[in-house]
């Protein structure tokens, strides 16, 4: 490492019981005589009063640059302390050791010093980190797409002062809500048709200043990162070039295939209609006398049924009705979804006696015969006599375009990227493996959108049905590009009312991400972060494996040399890169292989007559150090033999890590990390499914070692897990005291 | 009931009837607020004698099944005890629902001419003459009422209850208990008729 002279004090927190349950003079003499931090003090509190000023003194005159503060969990205090020049190093002897421990007891006092152990271990092998580049970039936004979502965005930006360019591929804005007026309600009290408002927001934004409307455009190419996207303007009379800070991707929906309609009758006559279709004769004034509105529950060709497809039939049913009381009217479904506030919407058309029938629609005819089977009479019962049947069609996402012939390749790429959870390509250069799932059938139409100008490809990476992927609990307006963000059905089905409260929430995040990568921070989750991973080339042979990795595409192969380059404001410092390196050679300033496996070979591993046995957690921070913590201050007791690491997301943990604790002589080791999967958690949306694949390969590496395979285990832990995470750590425990000690203690 | 029957449909599903029973039957107008949950029929404590229950009434007056549901069992099987419309969590008037529906069923000749209409002749019998009903004579009517030989098999089948309510003093021996204002009970009913004339 540089020149960075360590100038280390640990501070021994007295306060919060920690006094009471543990001798910490024998604390303070492990960290300084054993581990040789010059110095070491005690306060009753060092978040606060006397404490914190010392503590504040010393970093600010330079005395300290480096403080080990030992005593709470680092997930608390965070903000106090993140006012402190230099580096602050936690060492949680609260959460972890006092509040999960019997007080004054033995054991409870290994586990205490070995976390300062870790934690002096930590200081000697990290640095502060430094930015990486201080050149200021773009604060523009680009919108693209300017149908409800879009000009939401563009409007909710603008206010903010932010600059908007919105590019819209057709001739005018409004998308389908220019089309059409009544709208499902979307505010209090939820009932009555409103008027969607198209018109004036399309007025405000024409008006704006700040924002600039190109329509008959597309994106011809975007190349770069947040900051300094540099993006390609294309229209009828040429092209032109911009430079942006972040990107908002607001492309909405289009219709399903009607082919796909046919077993319910589509196009066996004109009057059998999609209710888009209807949408039109409503506008037109072309009211039924009689009408069917089927709510599509087909499964197979719409697995997603929407709650919007239900808000639609109750609307529609109810403009029927509003226009002719007499009217008969059947809302046909056999999931009605009329969630949240829309339980009003449905109660108004029942009272205005629109008749909800749950069956399973079993013929459509010519001659508008409806035969459902009526799950309430037990009965096939034919409908006859109608003017109208309307088929609710799913919200298929714009996240390809259409308009352009997609390239062979373009089209494989989005196939590839469609599963998150997609095998990866293995490091001896095999084939992936076939995904198992067999949805091969769902590979979106079309040209990318942005046509990104990354190594992994053209296309924002989607889920199954082509929904935009983000992390649906955490952050819903990511996408799996750093600094693009997506709002309103691209990324899941909505009405007006959603979609103009998503792109609030995508301005917020986008305006955050330009922001961020102007002062070369990372966005969330790891706001804040300066440290970047960086390449250690001299041993790096090109396996590009950090590339492929990587889930946001940060990393680039040099054309030339073919050496990994780094789009630095693309990376979310998940870590992901480091632990796919088979050769180490990635590292952080503050995270990297050389320091935790020095935290590792820190722990005084006790002999074998001891018969302690030494269990290594390495422990995702997002959500299993989280629950670690709430396991601690519910009081829950964990096993005692237990030393833990936090990991910025399990995908940053090597195989060596997991090596050198078994040549130590740790006789378990636990990952702990988010759920993988379809369904995942993960915060780096692969970390985890990238660690669950690699860890099934150490099985070998025991079995090499003559060791049970059985000793490294992987599990899943949620945020609220606070009990499972005790209950799982204690039933390992056992098991590693069932398989006995590791035949290579010392 | 001031709007006549509609026709019997020509077709299923169609609304006719169900808006004639909105327009003309107490409570008929929240019928449609109806979600099926079935609460009704669960609570009701003759559910299972009923051929359809309340439930599975509403859907049919929506599916437009008018002479399914004037013939129905459910709506002479009912007790008015009430239970399903207390519990009914969209506020429907279940009970008077199934009753107006069986007096249209009476008005229009569909009530049944069994067991249904003997315990009721027994029943309004017992209550217009004495003003209560007894429990020996109203039984004893009904059970006869299928012939002599069903009349004492019908009552030595229930003996046992007759015992045991002899003994909690629910049934006594000797003449029938009467209100005291008989008069008075004759001239409400008289009025009651007069009006059922009048509404037609
Ligand atoms: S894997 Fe993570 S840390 Fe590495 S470059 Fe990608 S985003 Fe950054
Ligand atoms: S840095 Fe590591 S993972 Fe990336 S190409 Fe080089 S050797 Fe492979
Ligand atoms: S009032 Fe009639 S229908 Fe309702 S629960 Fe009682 S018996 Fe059943
Ligand atoms: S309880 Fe009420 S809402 Fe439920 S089925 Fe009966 S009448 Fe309908």
């Amino acid at each position: 490492m540089s020149e960075f002279e360590r100038k280390p004090c640990v501070y021994l927190c007295e306060g919060c019981g920690i006094k009471d349950a543990l001798d910490i003079d024998d604390l303070e003499r492990v960290a300084t005589m054993e581990m040789g931090v010059p110095e070491a003090k005690r306060s009753d509190s060092f978040c606060a009063g006397d404490g914190y000023e010392t503590l504040k003194k010393d970093m600010e005159s330079g005395d300290v640059n480096q403080a080990i503060i030992v005593g709470c969990s680092p997930r608390v205090m965070a903000e106090q302390f993140r006012e402190l020049p230099g580096q602050v190093i936690r060492a949680n002897i609260r959460e972890q050791v006092v509040w999960t421990q019997p007080p004054n007891d033995e054991d409870t006092q290994m586990m205490a010093a070995d976390n300062i152990r870790m934690a002096a271990a930590q200081a000697q092998n990290s640095e502060p980190p430094q930015a990486y580049w201080d050149a200021a970039s773009s604060l523009k936004l680009l919108v693209v797409g300017g149908g409800v979502s879009g000009l939401s965005a563009a409007r909710e930006a603008s206010k903010t002062g932010c600059e908007v360019v919105l590019v819209e591929k057709s001739d005018a804005l409004g998308g389908w809500a220019a089309k059409w007026s009544k709208t499902i309600p979307g505010a209090a009290p939820y009932t009555g048709l409103q008027e969607n408002g198209i018109a004036d927001l399309i007025k405000e934004v024409e008006e704006d200043k700040n924002i600039t409307v190109h329509t008959n455009t597309i994106i011809g190419q975007t190349e770069g990162m947040p900051g300094k996207f540099t993006t390609q303007l294309v229209n009828g009379k040429g092209d032109s070039w911009d430079v942006f800070g972040s990107i908002i991707v607001a492309t909405g929906w289009r219709e399903m295939d009607t082919a796909k309609l046919e077993h319910l009758g589509y196009g066996k006559s004109d009057d059998i209609v999609t209710d888009i279709q209807f949408e039109q004769r409503l506008a037109d004034g072309n009211i039924p006398k009689t009408a069917a509105i089927i709510i599509n529950p087909d499964k197979e060709i719409q697995p997603f049924s929407s709650g919007v497809s239900t808000k639609v039939a109750i609307k529609q049913a109810l403009q029927i009705m509003q226009a002719d009381p007499d009217a008969m009217v059947y809302v046909i479904y056999e999931e009605l979804r009329a969630h949240g506030t829309a339980e009003s919407f449905y109660r108004e058309a029942q009272e205005a006696g629109v008749v909800f029938q749950k069956g399973e629609v079993k013929s459509v005819d010519g001659d508008l015969t409806v035969t459902v089977h009526d799950d309430l009479l037990g009965a096939n019962i034919p409908m006859t006599g109608l003017d109208v049947v309307v088929i609710t069609t799913g919200m298929i996402p714009n996240s390809t375009n259409i308009d352009i012939e997609a390239a062979e390749k373009g089209e494989d790429q989005l196939k590839d990227d469609i599963r998150p959870n997609l095998p990866l390509i293995t490091i001896n250069g095999e084939e992936p493996e076939a995904a198992s799932d067999d949805d091969d059938g769902d590979v979106m139409p079309g040209g990318p959108i942005l046509n990104l100008q990354y190594r992994q490809g053209p296309h924002i990476p989607v889920l199954a049905n082509g929904f935009a992927d983000s992390h649906y609990i955490c952050f819903p307006y990511e996408t799996r590009r750093t600094g693009i963000y997506t709002c309103g059905p691209v990324r899941r089905p909505m009405t007006i009312a959603e979609a103009k409260e998503d792109a609030q929430g995508a301005v917020l995040k986008a305006i955050q991400a330009m922001r961020m990568s102007n002062q070369a921070e990372a966005v969330h989750p790891r706001v804040g972060d300066l440290s970047y991973p960086e390449f250690g080339l001299n041993i790096c042979t090109k396996c590009r494996r950090c590339t492929v990795e990587c889930p946001f595409g940060a990393i680039d192969e040099d054309p030339e040399t073919d050496y990994p380059v780094l789009n630095p404001s693309r990376c979310r410092r998940c870590g992901t890169c480091m632990g796919a390196c088979p050769v180490s050679t990635i590292s952080f300033k503050n995270y990297n292989p050389q320091m935790v496996s020095e935290m590792i070979s820190a722990v005084e591993i006790p002999d074998e007559f001891d018969e302690k046995p030494r269990i290594l957690v390495m422990a995702c921070e997002n959500d299993a150090i989280p629950a670690l913590d709430m396991a601690g201050i519910n009081r829950r007791q964990i096993n005692k033999y237990m030393r833990v690491i936090p990991v910025r997301c399990l995908g940053s943990v090597t195989l060596l890590w997991v090596k050198t604790a078994l040549e130590k002589g740790y006789d378990g080791i636990m990952l702990m990390g988010c759920k993988s999967g379809d369904d995942y958690q993960c915060h780096f949306v692969k970390g985890s499914a990238m660690a669950q694949e690699r860890m099934s390969k150490v099985g070998e590496t025991l079995q090499s070692m003559m060791m049970e395979e059985e000793r490294v285990a992987v599990t899943e832990i949620a945020i609220s897990d606070t009990r499972k995470i005790a209950d799982t750590l204690n039933s390992f425990g056992e098991t590693i005291e069932g398989l006995g000690l590791n035949p290579f203690k010392m | 009931m001031t709007a006549p029957l509609p026709e019997v449909a020509s077709r299923k599903y169609d609304l006719t009837f169900a808006r004639w029973v909105r327009d003309n039957v107490e409570g008929g107008d929240k019928m449609n607020m109806c979600m099926q949950c079935g609460t009704c029929s669960g609570s009701c404590p003759i559910g299972p004698e009923m051929d359809n229950g309340p439930r599975k009434t509403f859907m049919m007056v929506r599916a437009g099944m008018r002479e399914e549901v004037l013939s129905s069992s459910t709506l002479w099987n009912c007790t008015s005890c009430y239970r399903c419309t207390v519990r009914c969590p969209r506020g429907i008037k279940v009970t008077a629902i199934i009753q107006g529906l069986a007096q249209v069923a009476a008005k229009e000749g569909y009530a049944p001419k069994g067991e249904n209409a003997s315990f009721a002749n027994a029943f309004w019998w017992s209550a217009s003459t004495f003003g209560k009903t007894d429990e020996r004579l109203v039984p004893t009517l009904y059970y006869f009422s299928a012939g002599f030989m069903e009349g004492i098999r019908k009552s030595l089948d229930n003996l046992k209850i007759a015992i045991n309510m002899l003994k909690a003093g629910r049934m006594h021996i000797g003449m029938p208990h009467t209100i005291k204002d008989k008069k008075g009970l004759k001239a409400i009913l008289a009025k009651a008729a007069e009006i059922e004339k009048a509404k037609g």
